[in-house]
């Protein structure tokens, strides 16, 4: 029996090529210390969508309690939503752009909670949309949510809506799942481009996770930017802005 | 075919070609009586909203098509004013930035309380409602077929250029097949140019949508627009579908006797491009 637990985290965000940091639409949450994490991926023809994703990973994970329901994430989002759209109150926008922050801001969202003090050690996620929580016991994928197979991405996943009037109906099919941890697993967290390329990778088995995992692992930053440059070339991932968490939990 | 990514380095080219003859003064059938000229110009308008809005990524809109608006009437030319009125075909930023005038209209949007509010929101007028002279069709197609031939020599391997001719009558100035053949014949690297074409009449009369025979077609003039209509790329069709049209393979971008809804399909079908959401198909 484990007594003592770790999260090791490692993360990367690498925007579309030719783009600037500063450009990248995709965000990532991390607060080790409460065992939370997130991931939100703006989409690209929403008004201010970075700051949109931004808005909701960093402060999911940094809400207490934990929002793990479909209410409680509901009415933080609506929270959110408003903080978003008063923030562009006043800016003098051209005719374009105030019809577009008129639609509002769209992000796919994942975040996950572990919970690893007393009793048999859990995880709880919540996700709407296409980025993913992966969970890995070795070569072998054991949960993914809320896309499970490559096949199944689509053009037009349900997203988070910044708009008041969008958010009742959309976020009632945001979905909630848990599952147990065994020391060793390592889960990810990945917007979606980056998972339905890992998704298809481990259906191939052709070691490339084991790549990613050790590069991660091992902070080689310019060398992962270097991978997915590749896939992007070769057309084997999507030229799409990543985001990829990487969480290690170990038992001692 | 027709799936280059249409992206800034790679944009396509959209040419509206829009009937400004003097019938264009006629009414439109059903009891509102509003005339041809400004319903088009309506839906033109709307149309160049759309695409902007659909560029535009938050503040900056992005050069994903490069747009003519071609009237024909008393003249043949640019129906666009201002500084726009001398280019033969222009990016979308510029579009956005120079409008004729900007309106205010009333916009029925949801009051985030499960009710519906108007409120006022500026839109932007391009084109004026003209029906004026009598219908040069070949010399419009002639203007296009000049325009789209530059853009093929510095854009040969984009997504294909896509013509959206709408008129309410017969060509005064010849036989417009040959013309609309050699812009059919056109192509890029991803396919052959796309000619769409949707006939308008102020008389009540069976509405034909997509043929993908010309066996419905008993009128001579609309046969002819049939062949000089370009079949229907997949994803086109797919667009169609979403919006409830049925059309099957094989389809023709072609409408005859078209009522207002279908103006309006026609033009929203002719300018979705991949049938997808623009953040899937505009990467950069």
């Amino acid at each position: 029996m484990f007594r003592v637990w770790q999260l090791q985290v490692n993360q990367f965000l690498l925007p579309k090529e030719g783009a600037q940091v500063s450009e990248c639409e995709d965000a990532i949450g991390v607060n080790a210390a409460a065992g939370r994490f997130a991931v939100a991926d703006g989409a690209t023809e929403a008004f201010d969508a970075r700051s949109w994703a931004r808005q909701l990973a960093h402060g999911w994970v940094a809400t207490e309690p934990p929002l793990l329901t479909r209410e409680a994430f509901g009415a933080w989002v609506a929270e959110q939503g408003s903080v978003l759209h008063d923030a562009w109150q006043g800016r003098v926008l051209s005719w374009y752009a105030e019809e577009k922050a008129r639609r509002g801001s769209f992000a796919a969202f994942v975040g996950v909670q572990f919970e690893l003090g007393n009793g048999t050690p859990r995880w709880t996620a919540i996700a709407l949309g296409d980025s993913c929580l992966i969970q890995r016991r070795g070569a072998l994928v054991c949960r993914a949510l809320p896309v499970a197979d490559h096949q199944q991405f689509t053009s037009t996943p349900l997203l988070v809506p910044s708009l008041g009037g969008l958010q009742e109906s959309t976020l009632a099919q945001a979905r909630v799942e848990s599952g147990a941890v065994e020391s060793a697993d390592v889960f990810w967290l990945l917007s979606d481009a980056a998972a339905e390329w890992f998704l298809r990778h481990a259906a191939e088995a052709d070691g490339v996770l084991d790549r990613l995992d050790n590069l991660l692992a091992t902070g080689q930053a310019e060398e992962l930017a270097s991978l997915f440059q590749r896939e992007r070339r070769t057309r084997r991932i999507k030229d799409d802005d990543v985001a990829v968490v990487r969480i290690v939990v170990t038992g001692s | 075919m027709y799936s280059a990514q249409i992206t800034r380095a790679n944009p396509t080219c959209l040419i509206l070609l829009v009937d400004q003859s003097r019938s264009m003064a006629d009414a439109l059938p059903g009891d509102a009586g509003i005339r041809k000229a400004d319903f088009v110009a309506d839906v033109v308008n709307h149309t160049l909203h759309d695409l902007v809005i659909r560029c535009t990524k938050t503040e900056e809109v992005r050069n994903y098509y490069f747009v003519s608006v071609i009237g024909y009437g008393r003249t043949v030319g640019s129906a666009l004013t201002g500084l726009l009125a001398d280019r033969a075909s222009a990016p979308i930023a510029e579009i956005a930035e120079y409008p004729m005038r900007i309106e205010t209209r009333l916009k029925r949007v949801p009051d985030g309380a499960g009710g519906i509010v108007e409120m006022p929101v500026r839109f932007p007028v391009w084109l004026y409602p003209v029906a004026d002279g009598g219908t040069p069709m070949c010399q419009a197609f002639t203007r296009a077929k000049t325009i789209l031939e530059q853009w093929l020599r510095e854009h040969p391997r984009g997504f294909p250029p896509t013509v959206l001719h709408l008129t309410d009558g017969e060509s005064g100035d010849g036989d417009p097949t040959t013309i609309a053949r050699e812009i059919m014949s056109l192509a890029t690297d991803d396919g052959q140019m796309l000619l769409f074409n949707c006939h308008v009449s102020s008389r009540r009369g069976p509405k034909i949508e997509y043929p993908a025979t010309d066996w419905s077609l008993s009128d001579g003039f609309a046969r002819t627009l049939y062949e000089m209509s370009s079949q229907l790329p997949d994803n086109f069709i797919a667009a169609a579908q979403q919006l409830g049209v049925a059309v099957e393979a094989g389809a023709r971008g072609f409408v005859f006797n078209a009522d207002p809804s279908s103006v309006v399909q026609f033009y929203e079908i002719g300018t979705s491009l991949t049938g997808m959401t623009p953040h899937i198909w505009m990467d950069a």
